[in-house]
């Protein structure tokens, strides 16, 4: 293993830095620094010691975590071959060597990520006109150029509501801080001075939400928005439960919570099953009710229902199951993409037994309408 | 070995693998992947955050480190809506109120009775201020689960973290005179801030192998026969293949392996899975998805 033995000066350190800067670790000055103080102080300990250092300076999440060995061996084996074969160049000229080497392999290896991010680019410089254009746009109607700018402008602007809820509720918690009323109340036997200072309680309750989408064949062109719609809130909320139906029901959060979207989308064409199938909205409703319902509905619950509402089961189950769901929850939302078509009126059997208990029905065709609705949570 | 020699062991560290033996004798069974992470926070002072799955010991790193290093740990436990008064420091109203009552008719001047009862008497030291007044030795401060506090507290901690002082306004700044090892865990049930996470040294703590698994339940189950370790080990291995909502960690190996020889089992067979069902799986669906699987094959 002797010949294996990586080149530890500063120079390479740094040098291995950039090389996996380049490849996509997030990578400051401050940790390149900690890189090459770290190798000072493992002193000279073996290869895989080393590795095992830098790794944990360079790395910060679990896909940097996985991905660190393959770039540790790409670059020290490709700085291996070229030391041996140019031994007697100077020292300058063989790093640059060894990078040029590094990273041409590297770009084949990447070559895909690469493609994305190229792509990614492309997208940033559109411009605020068609950003405004392609949030209103019917999300059924998107051109198929056009889905992968939405897509990142959704996925920007879900975050940034997202955000803005969670703040909105931090203000809010803040609050509560001494109780001045029983302060005073208690102060009395102490001759009015407010010895014993009575607090509010921290949180009085912590808001739950259970999203209910609807991935039935007629719902087909929405779904694959609003699937991310939910992924979003499930990202930055904690309690969040979010569940798939057409003809059966099927809980998706936990393959939701996954940090990569598209692995969270692989994920669920594992789960779904009768996707793009039929709906029978009511007796989904009813297995929810069965086997989650207790568990998840309280007063501190919004109820989410994203449906077209084109039922092929019996009215008179959905309006019982709707209005078990109402009396425990807090809101009841039904959502429905046909509500932006300007001919449409919810006059579809199904729809018309639901909206009585229904707190607040509302369009969800576009981005614009979907972002509306942080005005109900 | 000497008294003296035997002292100086156990305070210097020497290297890596002095560390992971040490840890080893404390009974946490290490690889040198998180031996190397803890000896660089050892060395460079710089704070671990761990991830990883729940069970698999990230908590249990920090108390180890802990009892090698001699110190004290202090823990702060994150939950959401966790505020800089129960972490950080708080006056004590009451104490203040009745000190303003005593002084009343004293002769001191209004500076001078501000300034006492804004002194350290009246501070309600938390787990943060708690590592940074720390007299005679580093202590070992876990900030644990992380993840679940909200983002102006991580915010708040980024400074506590590079500079290791604590502003309180009516005092003063106090900087550490003992700089804590400082080790982070987060379940990944959020994202963490980049300029958090650029602070710290990472580990990510996977599940075992099974022979580390194997190495864990001898260390903490001496008594165990060695074959019923070893099958409750493999049919854990094989739940972990299973889409469970929540995959057993080690603790559920330990905890199976536990009721197992309390129940005076000798060999885990479909029945005994059964009766330690619970300490595998901590949901009606998980149990239901499992017995669907079949126990028997899983055992096989």
């Amino acid at each position: 293993m002797q010949h294996e033995e990586p080149d530890r000066s500063a120079a390479s350190i740094i040098e291995f830095c950039r090389f996996a800067r380049d490849n996509g670790l997030s990578i400051g000055v401050q940790q390149t620094l900690d890189a090459v103080e770290v190798a000072k102080t493992i002193g000279a300990a073996d290869r895989e010691e080393l590795a095992f250092a830098l790794r944990a300076v360079l790395t910060s999440s679990k896909e940097e975590w996985h991905r660190f060995n393959e770039l540790f061996e790409m670059f020290w084996s490709a700085s291996q071959r070229a030391q041996e074969s140019q031994s007697e160049e100077s020292k300058e000229a063989r790093f640059r060597t060894h990078r040029s080497q590094a990273s041409s392999r590297a770009l084949l290896a990447q070559s895909a990520n690469e493609a994305s991010s190229a792509n990614r680019e492309g997208k940033d410089v559109s411009g605020a006109s068609a950003q405004q254009r392609l949030q209103t746009v019917d999300l059924s109607d998107v051109p198929r150029d056009d889905l992968a700018a939405l897509e990142q402008i959704s996925a920007r602007l879900f975050r940034k509501m997202s955000l803005r809820i969670s703040r909105r509720r931090h203000i809010q918690n803040l609050a509560d801080r001494v109780d001045v009323r029983r302060t005073i109340r208690r102060s009395i036997p102490r001759g009015g001075d407010p010895i014993d200072l009575a607090f509010r309680g921290k949180k009085p309750r912590k808001q739950r939400l259970v999203i209910f989408l609807d991935v039935s064949g007629s719902m087909n062109s929405y779904s694959l928005f609003l699937v991310r719609f939910a992924y979003a809130l499930q990202k930055y909320f904690r309690n969040v439960h979010t569940f798939l139906f057409s003809t059966n029901v099927v809980e998706i959060s936990d393959v939701l919570r996954n940090r990569d979207l598209s692995a969270a989308l692989r994920g669920l064409s594992g789960r779904a099953a009768g996707w793009a199938g039929g709906t029978k909205i009511g007796e989904s409703l009813q297995e929810f009710n069965l086997r989650h319902g207790g568990k998840l509905l309280s007063r501190n619950t919004v109820f989410i229902i994203l449906s077209d509402g084109w039922d092929t089961g019996e009215p008179a189950e959905l309006a019982a199951e709707l209005r078990k769901i109402r009396r425990r929850v807090r809101k009841l939302i039904w959502l429905n993409p046909l509500l932006g078509l300007e001919e449409y009126t919810p006059v579809t059997r199904g729809m018309s037994a639901a909206l009585p208990y229904v707190n607040v029905f509302a369009a969800a065709h576009n981005l614009q309408s979907l972002l509306a609705v942080e005005r109900y949570l | 070995m000497t008294a003296s020699a035997k002292a100086h062991d156990d305070r210097e560290i020497t290297d890596v693998d002095n560390l992971a033996q040490r840890f080893e004798r404390l009974g946490y069974v290490t690889d040198r992947a998180l031996a190397t992470a803890v000896y660089l926070v050892t060395k460079l002072r710089k704070p671990l955050l761990i991830e990883g799955h729940a069970g698999l010991g990230k908590t249990e790193v920090a108390k180890t480190l802990a009892a090698m290093l001699g110190t004290r740990l202090i823990r702060l436990q994150c939950y959401e809506g966790l505020d800089v008064n129960s972490a950080v420091y708080e006056w004590n109203y009451q104490k203040q109120l009745l000190a303003i009552k005593i002084e009343e008719r004293t002769e001191q001047t209004v500076e001078e009775k501000e300034k006492h009862i804004f002194s350290r008497e009246f501070l309600l030291e938390r787990p943060l201020l708690q590592s940074i007044l720390a007299k005679d030795a580093s202590p070992v401060l876990l900030i644990d689960e992380i993840d679940r506090a909200d983002e102006a507290f991580e915010a708040f901690l980024l400074e506590l973290l590079s500079d290791f002082q604590i502003t309180v306004p009516e005092m003063g700044t106090i900087k550490a005179k003992y700089v804590p090892y400082v080790i982070l865990t987060s379940n990944r049930t959020r994202e963490l801030s980049d300029a958090l996470k650029r602070r710290c040294f990472y580990h990510w703590i996977d599940y075992p192998s099974f022979e580390k698994e194997m190495k864990i339940v001898r260390a903490r189950l001496p008594g165990i026969a060695e074959e019923l370790g070893e099958q409750v080990v493999r049919f854990v291995h094989a739940v972990r293949q299973l889409d469970l909502i929540k995959p057993p960690g080690v603790t559920e190996t330990l905890d199976c392996a536990q009721s197992a020889m309390t129940l005076g089992k000798h060999r885990l067979d479909v029945q005994a899975v059964e009766e330690c069902l619970g300490c595998v799986v901590k949901s009606q669906e998980d149990s239901a998805r499992l017995k669907a699987a079949g126990i028997e094959k899983m055992l096989s």
